[in-house]
């Protein structure tokens, strides 16, 4: 059995349908990326898979170790462990280091599995605000790190941030790797992989369907080569 | 000599309690008492010391009626104390009416706390508490109070500070009762500073008004006014804040935000900045509002359910109100805000 399957999945925001249709598994353990232009579903889907108010799953299923996830509230779901690391957020009115204290109570994770990421100056201030991006990313990963979760889906960790930070970024995933965690990752570029140890396999999401998955380095020449719209044409599903 | 006693001389610090109208504790640690601190009931210091006499009612309005039932505390000159001095009041029946006087003089430094409390038969606690610094004086005045429902409350501070002088008040409420009226005012001489503040969750169907005014009346001067408030199921709050700039180069802030947690809550502020000179800057920035839903779902998104999500966003939401709490009084007032929060979603 799979750790997260989705079965013909559709996830609506507003009334307008942004996901069309998914098909995907991802075993334990798993790394997988998903690549596609701005506007293709992919943070829809990551938070459809959180169980985010406001994206409706319309038709289809997500299956959780085998178990539909329908009726699960956000909370419900993390505990099971499934974690998230958002690509923007507002402020969240809570120090950083209140919520690590309580995440490492719920989690039984201690700080010490975050350290070295650079967060030791953000401690008491109040989540995100008024953060750089690279702050952001890497105290979203470092949250995600201490959910000790199954399954991490991460929105975005290299968007906007000086390499520096990507390289940190990298060291994070890779630590969440290592630890047991399968990673769907969700990248415009695919920077962030050359820092990662593996990547399992690749997927290109256009106009909220998954129009090729293969190897990453295989589907990033496609990529550069022809567009992503150059891959609109492709189908659902085609395997490089 | 009771435990408490003996934690008070050793820890070189002094206790005052007082249940109704009687004085229960009364101590002074020796190393204390040997510098000239003063902590007797405020009847016996009038008596004994004719220059307390001419301090009764000087930084209050008179309220008639109020006896001299409460504690003196004088503080000698260059004296400075890290541990706190505790006042306790607790009202275990009918009414009890206090009045506090406490002197600290010349460029002495302290950290004053009181705790206040009702049994289920104190029908009202009327506390009225004067304070005065001299020159360069500092005191950080932390009260941590716990009201039974039933008990009605009425509490004045009065503060003067002197010449470069510094006052910092921290007033919390681990229960609050259903009828709560605080006035806090404080004059500020010259470069003297002040901070007001006040982090309070009204309990269900409670009726609260918490005023506190600066008056800037020494050049320089500089003072704030800080209030968290949160309102859960038909409680009432108002929060009326002043500052009044009388002399040049005098700066004042006030800052006061409320939480709603509940549709039919209520919250008013109404901040009022008044400058009688053209040389002074003031300014005040008041917002009251709901936990939006998008940092609700980012917690639960996170574990927490909502319940634990909306308790750490209050939590979070009065931690802003604690900057300039002395260290040494941190775990008690955090304690204290894990407490309310909890409350504020039970």
């Amino acid at each position: 059995m799979a750790l997260l399957e989705l079965r013909n999945l559709h996830v609506a925001v507003a009334g307008r349908r942004v996901v069309k249709g998914i098909n995907l598994e991802i075993e334990r353990g798993e790394l997988h990326i998903l690549m596609g232009p701005n506007g293709s579903g992919k943070s829809t889907l990551l938070k459809a898979i959180m169980g985010i108010p406001g994206y409706t799953v319309v038709e289809g299923e997500i299956m959780f170790e085998g178990r539909d996830m329908r009726d699960l509230k956000p909370h419900e779901r993390a505990r099971m462990g499934i974690a998230m690391a958002y690509q923007s957020t507002r402020p969240i009115g809570v120090t950083l280091s209140r919520l690590i204290r309580e995440l490492c109570r719920l989690y039984g994770t201690s700080p010490a599995d975050v350290s070295g990421l650079g967060l030791e100056e953000l401690l008491n201030r109040e989540l995100h605000k008024g953060f750089s991006g690279g702050e952001s990313k890497r105290v979203e990963l470092a949250l995600t790190i201490l959910q000790r979760p199954k399954l991490a889906l991460l929105d975005e960790p290299d968007s906007g941030v000086d390499l520096e930070s990507i390289r940190v970024v990298g060291k994070a995933i890779n630590r969440l790797v290592e630890r047991g965690a399968a990673v769907l990752l969700v990248t415009h570029t695919g920077i962030v992989a050359e820092y990662l140890r593996r990547v399992d396999e690749a997927h290109v999401m256009i106009d909220g369907r998954i129009v090729a998955s293969g190897e990453l380095p295989h589907l990033l020449r496609e990529v550069r080569a022809k567009g992503y719209s150059g891959l609109a044409g492709g189908g659902a599903n085609e395997r490089s | 000599m009771s435990v408490v006693d003996e934690l008070a001389r050793a820890g070189g610090t002094a206790l005052y309690l007082q249940r109704n109208y009687d004085v229960l504790r009364r101590v002074v640690a020796d190393s204390l008492r040997r510098r000239g601190l003063l902590l007797e009931p405020l009847r016996e210091a009038v008596s004994r010391h004719s220059w307390v006499r001419k301090l009764l009612w000087r930084a209050l309005p008179r309220e008639e009626g109020v006896g001299l039932h409460g504690a003196f505390l004088y503080v000698p000159p260059g004296l400075r104390i890290q541990a706190p001095l505790t006042f306790c009041f607790v009202v275990s029946e009918a009414e009890q009416l206090v009045h506090n006087i406490v002197v600290v003089d010349e460029g002495s430094e302290v950290l004053m706390t009181s705790a206040c409390a009702s049994t289920e038969r104190g029908e009202a606690h009327k506390g009225y508490t004067e304070v005065y610094l001299r020159r360069g004086a500092r005191l950080n005045y932390v009260m941590i109070h716990s009201w039974m429902r039933e008990t009605r409350v009425t509490a004045k501070t009065g503060v003067e500070v002197g010449e470069g002088g510094s006052f910092t008040q921290f007033y919390t409420c681990l229960k609050s009762p259903s009828t709560l009226t605080s006035d806090s005012r404080a004059l500020l001489e010259r470069r003297a500073t002040a901070l007001l503040s006040t982090l309070y969750v009204a309990s269900p169907g409670s009726s609260t008004t918490i005023s506190s005014t600066l008056i800037l009346a020494g050049e320089g001067s500089r003072g704030e006014v800080l209030a968290r408030a949160v309102a859960v199921r038909g409680a009432a709050l108002r929060l009326p804040t002043r500052i009044e700039a009388r002399a040049p180069g005098s700066r004042g802030h006030i800052e006061c935000r409320g939480l709603q947690l509940s549709p039919d809550s209520r919250i008013e502020t109404a901040p009022i900045l008044c400058s009688l000179h053209g040389g002074s800057q003031l300014t005040h920035e008041a917002a009251i509002g709901k936990i939006s839903e998008e940092e609700l779902y980012y917690l639960m998104s996170r574990g927490f359910t909502e319940e634990e999500a909306t308790s750490l966003l209050v939590r979070g939401f009065l931690e802003t109100g604690i900057k300039g709490l002395p260290k040494v009084m941190r775990p008690q007032v955090e304690a204290v805000l894990s407490i309310l929060a909890r409350k504020a979603v039970g």
